[in-house]
């Protein structure tokens, strides 16, 4: 079931729809998109370490959704994947802005540059595939579960580069990330919400690990970084029981509920519980998939019954 | 003048708060045409902005408007670095 034919966008001719075709642009530390193209498909690595570090996530992503998911780039459909590295003066962030990834070079102080961790490339990426699928409105809890599943395919991506069983993997968004001197080891963790730093300056890592400790707020649009702690740990404790590669029988899973069309844009954490429940047991039937995706939502006390 | 800037969101999610006040400040001049063109291009409701991208409160004696990345204009981009760096 390969996504191959006719194509909406216009790949560059040559191009096929199972190879990326990626171009990186350096915007010079101002904000116009996309800046100056540095760097085409196939063209040979730089001078300079952030685009090349763009590029190969690039590649990294586009390698992990077409050979594992059959998905043809982030629309399905061969999309050439741009990135624009070195956005603004001292930027420190990393966002979609739903044509492109954008990168700044972090402050120095707190941030390093945001290209460091492959995750985060992911991630950004990811936003992309949930626009062109199940498109969850970025706020409340489908935007918690838009961050959560940039989370999660974004660390996917990062553990099927180093070819990481869910044992030996890190399970961290943005190890490297953090400034020297900024007490924390990444930004989130899927494996242990709400531990990833705990600095003077940055604060305290805000992550609930289960629906008890779900966080009321208005700011960053209803939570959608915080929150998204509680679906990221189901992942990691489904993966977790599973064993082996994550991006194999848990990864199917949330795969095939991100892009099943079941999936309302509007989704609560309950909706989309119940949806990888029955995901698992459709191509898995009643065996330890099932019992290991139902287990990981009681314990973060998402209720999956319909009882 | 007193200039408030509150920025939420992000990849990381962590919010800032700065604020200015201009009152004793030998180029309060250039802030107040700075913030007065900052605010004629904002927003009197909040916006779901782009994923991960920041969201920008900004309020200048008692008036707030919000905008967000990456569609700020340059009077609101450099009114935010200003305040952020200089009132943090």
């Amino acid at each position: 079931m390969r996504a191959i034919g006719a194509s909406a966008v216009a790949l560059p001719e040559g191009a096929a729809a199972d190879k990326p075709h990626r171009t990186v642009h350096d915007a010079g530390r101002r904000t116009e998109l996309p800046g100056r193209k540095v760097r085409g498909e196939g063209d040979e690595p730089g001078k300079d370490a952030t685009v090349n570090r763009a590029y190969a996530g690039l590649g990294a992503t586009f390698e992990l959704f077409q050979k594992v998911y059959e998905r043809s780039s982030i629309d399905g459909n061969g999309l050439p994947m741009t990135a624009t590295v070195h956005y603004g003066e001292e930027y420190g962030n990393a966002f979609w802005n739903g044509e492109q990834m954008v990168f700044g070079d972090g402050d120095g102080e707190i941030f390093l540059d945001f290209t460091i961790a492959v995750d985060i490339i992911g991630h950004e990426l990811t936003h992309g595939v949930v626009q062109y699928t199940a498109n969850l409105t970025y706020y409340g809890q489908s935007g918690a579960l838009n961050e959560s599943l940039a989370d999660v395919f974004g660390s996917i991506i990062k553990q099927h580069s180093l070819g990481q069983t869910a044992q030996e993997a890190d399970w961290l968004i943005g190890e490297g990330l953090l400034a020297p001197g900024v007490s924390g080891k990444a930004l989130r963790s899927l494996k242990e919400p709400g531990t990833a730093y705990d600095d003077d300056v940055l604060g305290k890592d805000p992550q609930p690990a289960d629906m008890d400790h779900y966080v009321r707020t208005d700011r960053d649009n209803g939570g959608v970084h915080i929150n998204s702690g509680i679906p990221n740990r189901a992942f990691y404790l489904v993966a977790e029981a599973l064993g082996g590669h994550a991006w194999e029988r848990a990864g199917q899973i949330w795969y095939a509920v991100l892009t099943g069309g079941e999936l309302a844009e509007d989704a609560s954490f309950e909706d989309f519980a119940k949806l990888t429940v029955a995901a698992a047991r459709q191509k898995y039937g009643e065996g330890k998939e099932l019992k290991a995706v139902t287990d990981a939502w009681s314990t973060v006390k998402v209720p999956v019954s319909n009882g | 003048m007193r200039i408030q800037v509150k920025r939420t969101g992000g990849f990381a999610g962590i919010d800032r708060h700065a604020e200015v006040d201009t009152s004793a400040l030998a180029d309060a001049p250039e802030w107040h045409v700075l913030a007065e063109q900052a605010l004629a291009d904002g927003r009197d409701t909040p916006v779901i902005g782009v994923p991960d991208g920041f969201q920008y409160q900004l309020t200048v004696d008692g008036r707030t408007v919000y905008c967000s990345d990456p569609r700020l204009t340059e009077p609101q981009r450099k009114l935010i670095s200003r305040v952020l760096k200089e009132g943090a």
